[in-house]
């Protein structure tokens, strides 16, 4: 699922976080190296593909932005499955939206346990001055979950490039240890694509005791 | 489980059920539930047989009925319509006019589609237990050969082989396996399928020359071609036997009936109806949601599903979407649009997509959120929507027709001004087109006319450069050297033509020149009149139109001589046209003349005609050959006097022997003899040269040309030509004085 037939490393990377964290200006500033304040470009930002090449290995990304409204918060499973990275988003300036990565931590790990890579980025470190989560504690939740942590604007483009080096990495180091077990990996393979029906008739199940 | 809930599903799923395990069965449950006294059965739901066919036959009445008007709500929600009766006909009527103008004419095409896949689902069910005899048509294989030569024309045959292979191969497991698996399994090894073919192109020889990129759009293709097959074939991958996904499209279809008054603003979407392009893109948005159940394979499902995401992106254009904006944008569309077959569409896809495509590709994700949407339709509740409870149990309870109208209005305005937009752009093709031809045409009158004007401007360059005095001065100096040459002869000849006179006369009329005959006596008159400017003329001498005036001597002998000389000159071009037909007439001629002259003509006349056949004649032997000139002159003579004497008789016997003699020669070889001739001849009447300027004057030539027409009627075409050519001699005369 993770590898093209090429050996070209095909990596799916969902971007969570509650609305108005600055998920879409992370990814626009990622692809593009642009930010917008005033939303201006018609450019669409919800589905990006990055193609890398970290140590010699062609790594092709695909960022999925998703919908942060609470509203839409039970549809987080459809977005992730099968995603091998996600990058928890939260506000520096607004506590809510870090309670909100903590929430998605403990859901990703009840659904896809390891086989994902957490980062968690603080953002709009622009507007310091109205820090309202401490570092401390954003630093140590990320330790306590196994998750990198990283400090980004969008704005100033500070920490963004190095956010997606950082999973990039990670997410080849996880496929390759999964990858050693081979034999376990084929038949994960397979667990996987098993479930995307199950998730979706879980889906309809609910539908059917309607 | 089977008894209460099941007997409102589908038969099919009752026959599904049927089959599983009874339960443990308890005394009353064996009788009839009917309540009569009969004994139940479990296979026929605990009714007793009676019971249960009734019960079937309602059922299955029931279940048609529902099948056959899926989409329509009045259908779906009896209880509803009863309730407000007053407003189910006008919930009817707005309807089926929504359902004409917004959902597009090929919506209704798939609404009967749907009707028929449904009934003959139904009846596959029933025979579910056939054995299948599947043979894949040819029609498959070779529609693949025309699209792998048409999108891969850079692979090998191998490749294609390879491909077709895997498909047929594939096909027939899947057709294989298809009622012995359940369709989690059955997905499962369709995905393996992939899996094995992916494998394949990177192990086989035959693919090491393929680069990654097209490896996938091989495995598209070969996902399109086996499964764009397998979707026809009924209940086999499309909504398989075995899972509910017909009822749940129908479920889907009635809930988002029901939520048809959702609008913009209950899903936080800035969406404005009075904006032309806003209702325009979510028309095309909406048109290419629908168009999702047309598609065959999976792969143009999810492009079409794509195609409609990028619609909606544009629709909430405010910011540089996010996914934010493009969710509730697309649950509105969903909403708006209300998709045939909407799960059963979903399901096909996740289950028979390639799966790698389907998790990381554009389409993938954008299909994803077409899931999300439908799962969050299904969800909704007034929380999801931000309002009250009961608000929003009022709005669910409400006859379905009503909350959507507005946009019902509004899209269906759409359909109209999008017909429009498509007559204004072909109209406008058609202008351009127009135009086009219309400026071509011009350009071309116009290039028309700049060559008229080149060629124009060209022939006066030309004439300019070479006007049309020069040819005649170069062919005369030739003519005048010519004859200057042969001076010598002529002076024979001068005296011999005086002698023979009476005897060449019958001799040339016969020939050619008779025509000439008539001319030069034109011009005798002419030349009697004009001798005093010859002299004149005579220093011009280079000019051949001089020569020739002055060749009519002032002697008739010489004039005749000269006439024919000249004539002969001319003739020399178009003799070998002209000559044959006067020939033949000349003998006739002969007579004419002869007979003409004694009787119409005054007696000088007749012996002026006389001369220029013997110059003529002369001319002829003189040139021809000088063995027969030495023996007619000799001859000649004596027979010139006598013919003087009697001048009819002997004419004609004379001058049929000297033809059968002549005949032997060409009229062409004789034309060519007297070029030579006509040389001699003229230089002669250099000699006599005062003579000539009287012919300078054109009037000779003009007078024959009158007499000849005159003549014409009665024997002479050949005369004209002869003095056709005439006229240009006299021109390049004038010109030079």
């Amino acid at each position: 699922m993770a590898t093209a037939p090429s050996g070209t490393h095909n990596f799916k990377v969902v971007l969570l976080g509650e609305g108005c964290v600055g998920k879409t200006s992370l990814l626009l500033r990622y692809i593009e190296d642009k930010f917008n304040d005033k939303h201006l470009t018609t450019l669409q930002a919800t589905f990006l593909n990055k193609r890398l090449n970290i140590n010699g290995k062609r790594v092709n990304l695909s960022i999925w932005d998703t919908a942060g409204q609470e509203k839409f918060h039970a549809l987080g499973p459809i977005y992730y499955r099968n995603s091998n990275g996600a990058i928890l988003v939260y506000d520096i300036t607004d506590e809510d939206s870090f309670g909100k990565v903590k929430n998605w931590v403990k859901e990703l790990k009840k659904m896809l346990g390891s086989d994902i890579v957490l980062t968690i980025a603080g953002n709009k470190i622009d507007l310091e001055h109205e820090r309202t989560v401490p570092l401390e504690e954003a630093e140590s939740y990320a330790n306590m979950v196994g998750a990198q942590h990283f400090y980004t604007s969008a704005k100033l483009n500070q920490g963004v490039e190095e956010l997606f080096l950082d999973l990039t990495r990670t997410m080849i180091e996880r496929y390759e240890q999964n990858a050693q077990t081979d034999v376990n990996r084929t038949s994960q393979v397979v667990v996987v694509d098993d479930e995307a029906p199950q998730t979706q008739s879980s889906c309809c199940s609910g539908n059917r005791s309607n | 489980m089977w008894f209460g809930p099941n007997l409102q599903r589908s038969y099919k799923y009752m026959m599904f059920a049927s089959k599983m395990p009874s339960l443990r069965i308890d005394q009353s449950d064996l009788k009839c539930k009917n309540g009569c006294d009969y004994f139940g059965n479990p296979q026929w739901q605990g009714y007793c047989s009676k019971c249960h066919r009734e019960q079937m036959q309602r059922q299955r009445k029931a279940e048609k009925e529902s099948s056959a008007t899926l989409p329509k709500p009045e259908q779906k929600k009896p209880e509803r319509g009863l309730r407000i009766p007053s407003h189910s006909s006008f919930s009817k009527f707005e309807e089926k006019r929504l359902r004409q103008s917004e959902t597009l004419k090929k919506a209704n095409l798939l609404k009967f589609s749907v009707f028929k896949k449904s009934s003959t689902d139904d009846h596959d069910h029933s025979a579910e237990k056939r054995p299948p005899e599947f043979k894949i048509p040819g029609i498959v294989n070779e529609g693949m050969k025309r699209d792998f030569r048409t999108r891969f024309p850079q692979l090998g045959p191998a490749v294609d082989r390879d491909s077709r292979l895997f498909v047929h191969s594939f096909i027939m497991d899947v057709i294989k396996c298809a009622n012995v698996l359940s369709v989690d399994e059955l997905s499962e090894r369709v995905q393996r399928q992939y899996q094995r073919f992916m494998k394949h192109m990177d192990t086989s020889s035959h693919f090491a020359n393929v680069e990654a990129d097209t490896k996938e759009l091989l495995m598209d293709f070969v996902e399109k071609h086996a499964m764009t097959y397998l979707h026809e074939l009924p209940s086999v991958v499309f909504s398989p036997s075995g899972t509910d996904d017909e009822r749940l499209d129908r479920a889907m279809s009635e809930r988002i009936q029901q939520l048809s008054w959702v609008g913009e603003r209950h899903l936080e979407c800035k969406l404005d109806r009075n904006n032309p392009d806003c209702r325009q893109l979510l028309y095309k948005a909406i048109s290419e949601l629908l168009g999702m159940d047309s598609a065959l394979s999976p792969g143009d499902k999810l492009s079409r599903v794509r195609r409609c995401c990028r619609h909606v992106l544009r629709l909430c254009s405010a910011a540089p979407a996010s996914a934010d904006d493009l969710l509730p944008a697309l649950i509105f569309t969903v909403l708006k649009a209300n998709p045939p077959r909407l799960v059963s569409n979903i399901n096909f896809v996740t289950r028979f997509c390639n799966a790698q495509r389907l998790m990381t590709g554009e389409g993938g994700y954008y299909f994803t959120n077409l899931c999300c949407a439908v799962s969050f339709i299904e969800n909704l509740t007034a929380e999801s929507l931000n309002m009250d409870k009961k608000e929003f149990d009022c709005y669910m309870a409400m006859p379905a027709s009503i909350g959507g109208s507005a946009w019902a209005a509004a899209l269906s305005l759409c359909g109209a001004v999008r017909e429009a937009d498509e007559q204004r752009a072909h109209a406008q093709k058609l202008l351009t087109h127009t135009h086009n031809i219309h400026t071509r045409a011009e350009q071309l009158a116009a290039n028309a006319q700049s060559f008229e004007e080149q060629i124009a401007k060209k022939v006066q360059d030309v004439l300019t450069k070479t006007p049309l005095e020069i040819k005649p001065r170069r062919e005369l100096p030739r003519l005048g050297n010519l004859k200057e040459i042969n001076t010598a002869p002529l002076i024979d000849l001068g005296t011999t033509t005086a002698q023979e006179e009476p005897q060449t006369k019958p001799e040339v009329t016969p020939e050619p020149l008779a025509a000439t005959l008539l001319p030069t006596e034109s011009t005798e008159p002419n030349i009697t009149i004009q001798p005093e400017t010859e002299p004149k003329l005579n220093i011009l001498g280079f000019e051949v139109i001089e020569r020739q005036s002055p060749s009519k001597s002032p002697q008739n002998l010489d004039q005749t001589w000269d006439l024919k000389q000249t004539s002969s000159l001319e003739l020399l071009t178009p003799s070998p046209l002209g000559f044959t037909p006067f020939d033949s007439r000349s003998i006739d001629e002969l007579m004419t003349p002869d007979e003409f002259g004694t009787d119409q003509l005054p007696p000088g006349l007749s012996n002026i005609n006389y001369d220029i056949d013997l110059s003529d004649f002369s001319g002829d032997n003189s040139i021809a050959e000088e063995a027969p000139k030495s023996e007619p002159k000799d001859p000649f003579s004596p027979e010139a006097l006598r013919k003087i004497t009697t001048f009819d008789p002997f004419a004609p016997q004379t001058s049929k022997g000297f033809e059968t003699a002549l005949d032997s020669f060409d009229e062409f070889s004789f034309v060519d003899q007297r070029k030579q001739e006509t040389d001699p001849f003229e230089v002669v009447h250099r000699g006599q040269d005062p003579f000539s300027p009287v012919e300078l004057s054109k009037d000779p030539f003009f007078a024959p040309e009158k007499q000849s027409t005159s003549i014409l009627d009665d024997n002479d075409t050949p005369a004209t030509a002869c003095l056709l050519p005439s006229p240009i001699q006299p021109q390049s005369s004038n010109k030079p004085t």
